[in-house]
């Protein structure tokens, strides 16, 4: 009776979310994404769905662009209904993928990996989040879903800027630390920060990764143990320092990624931190000045992983037709097209990448991804972690909280978390 | 005579409640009983809930973040009820016996539905808007700083010290075009020949608000206040679009809180919980205030 009523709540609450969806019908390929149009992704697959279209005339292709809240906040829903389409863009992770793998409610893929000649392009260490164990921990089990692209977090930078300060790109911490000292003595805010946002945990967790080794890592992500505090303190500790000298701003609490980029994009500010899903943006929308990237520098550790994946649900009425898509995206073709739009791809032809962007990005994923330096994302270990990290975030940049309390209290929802599992 | 017939007849008029009981169960009771069933259960979202007893409840006296909510609920009941209730009054008034008098039925309609615009908005719309306005580099700091007066501005929606405030400043701007109409309304049923003979009297427009409208207008007063102590109890588009219940979660509301709950950690049964002590509050507020009414309307006749 409960478990009745509460699915048809569920039915309800999934169909309103949703709006109205076609049923499928015979010959009819349900896609979804919710990469931006204007991003290297959003472009490449965009083409390669042409080309899908092109070799099978006599089938309907229904495209719908989602957005990442959509599926984050009620992806396992849709999935759990009639409305789930054949194929879908899916976040990546333990909360996420893990959850509904976990539950069923994905096609398993470790068939298709070598028959479809998969594992000739991808390794092992580009699969780590397409696997999930029964209880949906990633990194062991079977494989439920193929990332196409990487993605990686880094500081943006205005080579004018730059050039004009006299400063040179910073190799260590203290390098970065003097270069912010340069630009600030000349009255500029060096680095754009938006407090209330992704890049406000992620520019946390960068610095918290130049304190933390393999241990750490792998204790943090998997969940493994109570959290141990002293990255983050020596994190939270560099950020109240970088406020108190005018590094970043106070009024960053009030801004978000938009904000923030535009901050960085409108020239107003030589730094920004953050991932490489800014790259189609910024390459679009930046005329005035040059700009590049560097990773923050840690001892190995940066904030990245392979991106979100393809997944295919169980009750997918074209199976096949999803898998000759997945193809299609990890074909040199593509994956070239990808570069070329500035995206982060694993195994484009060096020779025929013409983007810069792309060219440079792809290449420092590599290096990246070659010394096993992929510590993934602050909030993957525990659900709901994003917003704890943004709130706990903005209490220390506003001053509320003392990088101590900081700790504390991130330390206790994690601790939670751990042990409830 | 009469009564008779239309006893016999009394069954046959079940039918047609039919399509509007079926709707009733299905969208308002049913989600309902499940959302109170699910209150004491572990359930992910997926999967099959686990019966967890009133552990959900036990959880939620201790957490921070139920109490800090619940105390912001107080703070919004002002911004939704007691601020737009006295401004809409004032308002009302000025317009219906003064503006109307003085310039014309055009000029005095013409700001009644000025003042309702906020209501007609989306809210979504409208917060992104606000959220350009109130932000550290918005238009509010900026026309600040280009009259003089840049000592003023503020990070109004990323400091705690003002957070709350700003976004019941949105509520508020949103809340009065509401009470505004609803009063203006009700004025129109007032006998003018009250406001008359007080005019006479010598009586003056604060005098006239205080001694005729205010009382006069009790019903609408009553209704309104009920209306939106219900609203403030359940706010959240404004919370949501504006700072996310940030910062520090100085400006979260329960229903934020149940959202976010049901939607990023998966603890449904405890959302459930939170939502569930939401509804009683809700129903209690409203069974009291339909007393008391009663009571007022019994007195009255």
């Amino acid at each position: 009776m409960k478990i009745a009523l509460s699915k048809v709540a569920l039915v309800a609450a999934a169909s309103l979310m949703l709006g109205t969806t076609a049923y499928a019908q015979d010959k009819t390929f349900n896609i979804w994404w919710y990469e931006g149009a204007d991003s290297a992704q959003g472009i490449t697959w965009t083409k390669a769905l042409e080309e899908l279209k092109a070799n099978h005339p006599d089938v309907t292709v229904n495209f719908e662009q989602k957005t990442f809240d959509q599926l984050q906040q009620s992806g396992s829903m849709i999935l759990n209904s009639a409305e789930a389409p054949d194929v879908l863009e899916y976040n990546k992770g333990n909360a996420t993928a893990g959850l509904v793998s976990s539950q069923g409610l994905l096609t398993n893929l470790d068939d298709a990996y070598t028959a479809q000649g998969w594992d000739k392009i991808l390794n092992e260490g580009q699969l780590v989040l397409s696997r999930y164990d029964d209880l949906g921990v990633y990194g062991s089990g079977h494989i439920w879903g193929i990332s196409t692209y990487g993605e990686y977090v880094s500081a943006f930078y205005n080579i004018d800027a730059f050039e004009k300060a006299g400063v040179k790109v910073p190799t260590t911490l203290e390098e970065l630390t003097a270069a912010f000292e340069t630009f600030k003595a000349q009255g500029v805010t060096p680095l754009a920060l938006g407090g209330a946002s992704t890049s406000g945990q992620h520019l946390l967790a960068s610095l918290a990764y130049t304190k933390a080794d393999d241990t750490w890592v792998q204790n943090y992500q998997g969940l493994k143990a109570p959290l141990d505090g002293a990255p983050y303190l020596f994190a939270a500790q560099t950020l109240t320092d970088w406020l108190a000298k005018g590094y970043i701003t106070k009024d960053s609490t009030g801004m978000n990624d938009d904000d923030a980029s535009l901050q960085f994009t409108s020239g107003q500010s030589p730094m920004y931190v953050s991932g490489t899903w800014n790259l189609g943006n910024f390459s679009a929308n930046i005329k005035d000045f040059k700009w590049g990237q560097f990773v923050i520098p840690t001892p190995k550790f940066s904030v990245g992983s392979t991106g979100n994946l393809w997944v295919i649900p169980k009750g997918s009425k074209n199976p096949e037709l999803a898998k000759e898509f997945i193809s299609l995206l990890l074909s040199t073709k593509y994956q070239t097209e990808q570069a070329n739009n500035g995206g982060v791809s694993f195994a484009a032809d060096p020779a025929g990448v013409t983007n810069p962007v792309g060219a440079n990005a792809s290449a420092v994923f590599a290096q990246i991804a070659a010394k096993q330096g992929l510590g993934f994302y602050p909030d993957w270990p525990v659900p709901g972690y994003y917003d704890v990290l943004n709130q706990k975030d903005t209490g220390l940049l506003q001053g509320t909280l003392t990088p101590e309390q900081f700790v504390d209290e991130i330390k206790q929802v994690y601790d939670d978390a751990q042990a409830s599992q | 005579m009469a009564g008779e017939s239309v006893g016999s007849h009394r069954r046959g008029y079940y039918l047609y409640l039919i399509p509007g009981f079926v709707g009733l169960v299905v969208i308002v009771i049913g989600p309902q009983i499940a959302n109170f069933v699910l209150s004491f259960t572990a359930w992910k979202g997926v999967g099959t809930p686990r019966w967890v007893g009133g552990q959900n409840y036990q959880r939620l006296l201790t957490d921070d973040q139920f109490w800090g909510s619940m105390h912001n609920t107080l703070l919004y009941m002002i911004s939704m009820t007691a601020i737009p209730v006295l401004i809409g009054i004032v308002l009302a008034s000025l317009l219906f016996d003064y503006v109307r008098d003085q310039f014309g039925e055009k000029v005095s309609s013409f700001f009644r539905a000025a003042f309702y615009l906020p209501q007609i908005l989306p809210l979504t719309v409208a917060g992104v808007l606000w959220g350009w306005i109130l932000n550290p580099v918005g238009v509010a700091n900026a026309i600040l700083k280009t009259v003089g007066l840049g000592w003023l501005a503020q990070n109004w929606i990323g400091d705690a010290t003002y957070a709350l405030s700003a976004v019941s400043l949105v509520i508020v701007w949103v809340q009065v075009g509401y009470c505004l109409v609803v009063f203006m309304a009700g004025m129109s049923r007032i006998d003018p020949a009250l406001y008359e003979a007080a005019q006479l009297d010598g009586a003056g427009w604060w005098q006239r608000l205080v001694s005729i409208t205010i009382p006069m207008l009790a019903p609408e007063i009553f209704v309104v206040v009920l209306t939106t102590l219900i609203a403030a109890l359940k706010v959240f588009a404004p919370v949501f679009v504006l700072t996310q219940g940030g910062p520090d979660d100085a400006t979260l509301a329960p229903s934020y809180l149940t959202y976010y709950h049901f939607f990023t950690t998966q603890r449904v049964g405890y959302a459930a919980a939170v939502s569930t002590v939401q509804m009683i509050l809700t129903l209690g507020l409203a069974v009291i205030f339909l007393m008391f009414q009663q009571r007022q309307a019994a007195k009255g006749a």
